[in-house]
């Protein structure tokens, strides 16, 4: 019987994506990203964490924001445990002029090689109380994450009460090594002709 | 021993009387199978959406089972609740599906469905609201007992789960 404990596992994901989003009633948006892995992963190439910059809404599509901000990645690991999620904020700028969050959201990186398209739905905290919600809107000051990294996780959020408010669109290239060799089965590749990715972000998809 | 891994999120819920709405979640398998890394239950936050009827949790999901057999295969039941602005939560439904058995991404709607009590039980559940609930959530993935019961259709719950599998093969398993 194959020790595993001996043999030395390797599976990298390669992650290239580009970012468009839907907020209806909110504009001039920025997006900042990270990636949130298991104890046993770590990334081999490329950034975990960046910003993008700050967009607003074209005369011609006026419901979309795009950013087109592109991400390459590496990540290794020896098990799939773990495996890596990208967790996105975006902040904008309120009626007063200050830098508020306008939502987060978080999905897994896909696993099967191919083009995947992926809309996560983003949320913001909401304040308990009405009084709370008039007083934070007029001094700027809008409940936040003090560390986005939490909404990649399951624990805790049954305290938290959130609205959900926007979408972000993101447009993975997944590229996979050595899963097969040690017995991993991931199913099968997504379908080369999905709509999308090459060459401008005319995705029209309603989430 | 083959080993199985779910990964992936429960997306979110529509088609409820009201908006505001949380799930508690619980994966049930059978004696052959452990629990290698992972948490088997949980609760999600509140929800309220602004635009669209859709809440939105984007729960994450990330398990790691070992097993010797096919039988037990996971099932993933769930809980809907409502919380109104005063903080009551009341049932809004339970639902249960199987985790899916072929490796890959899987997009799942999940139905739900509420005990349904008497005529009296119905019109105070318009006025205050509350209702008839399981006292074990055991029927809610189990068949036993289940003709006892009176439901309504609620709504969806959708997950989006993501399955890997290993060494399934070798045990003669075709996927």
């Amino acid at each position: 019987m194959l020790n595993l404990c001996s043999v030395t596992r390797k599976t990298v994901v390669d992650v290239l994506c580009g970012v468009v989003f839907q907020f209806p009633e909110y504009d001039n948006l920025y997006c900042k990203y990270c990636f949130v892995y298991g104890h046993d992963w770590a990334p081999t190439s490329g950034l975990e964490e960046g910003i993008t910059q700050i967009t607003c809404k074209g005369s011609q599509s006026s419901h979309k924001l795009i950013w087109n901000f592109p991400l390459e990645t590496t990540f290794k690991s020896t098990n799939p445990s773990g495996w890596p999620q990208l967790v996105v904020s975006v902040y904008g700028p309120d009626v007063f002029g200050n830098d508020i969050v306008r939502g987060y959201g978080a999905t897994h990186i896909p696993f099967t090689p191919g083009q995947h398209t992926r809309t996560i739905p983003m949320f913001v905290p909401e304040p308990t109380w009405r009084l709370q919600k008039f007083t934070s809107w007029l001094l700027g000051r809008r409940p936040e994450y003090t560390d986005p990294k939490v909404v990649a996780q399951g624990e805790g959020r049954e305290v938290t009460r959130v609205r959900s408010q926007g979408f972000v669109t993101v447009s993975f290239h997944i590229m996979t090594k050595d899963m097969k060799k040690l017995g991993y089965d991931t199913g099968p590749s997504s379908p080369r002709n999905t709509q999308s990715a090459t060459s401008g972000w005319s995705t029209e998809e309603q989430p | 021993m083959a080993e199985l891994h779910i990964i992936g999120q429960i997306i979110g819920a529509s088609g409820f009387p009201e908006n505001s709405l949380f799930c508690k979640w619980g994966v049930h398998t059978g004696g052959a199978w452990r629990l290698l890394s992972g948490l088997k239950e949980g609760q999600t936050q509140v929800d309220l959406p602004q635009i669209g009827d859709m809440a939105y949790w984007s729960h994450p999901i990330d398990l790691h089972y070992a097993t010797k057999g096919l039988q037990g295969w996971p099932k993933l039941h769930l809980q809907v609740w409502h919380q109104d602005s005063f903080g009551r939560c009341q049932l809004y439904g339970y639902g249960y599906c199987h985790v899916p058995s072929s490796p890959g991404h899987h997009r799942i709607s999940c139905v739900t469905w509420r005990p349904l009590g008497s005529w009296q039980e119905q019109l105070a559940q318009i006025f205050v609201g509350g209702g008839p609930q399981l006292r074990s959530p055991d029927l809610i993935y189990s068949g036993a007992d289940r003709y006892r019961l009176h439901t309504e259709a609620m709504g969806t719950v959708e997950l989006e789960l993501g399955i890997i599998m290993r060494h399934f093969d070798k045990y003669g398993v075709d996927s």
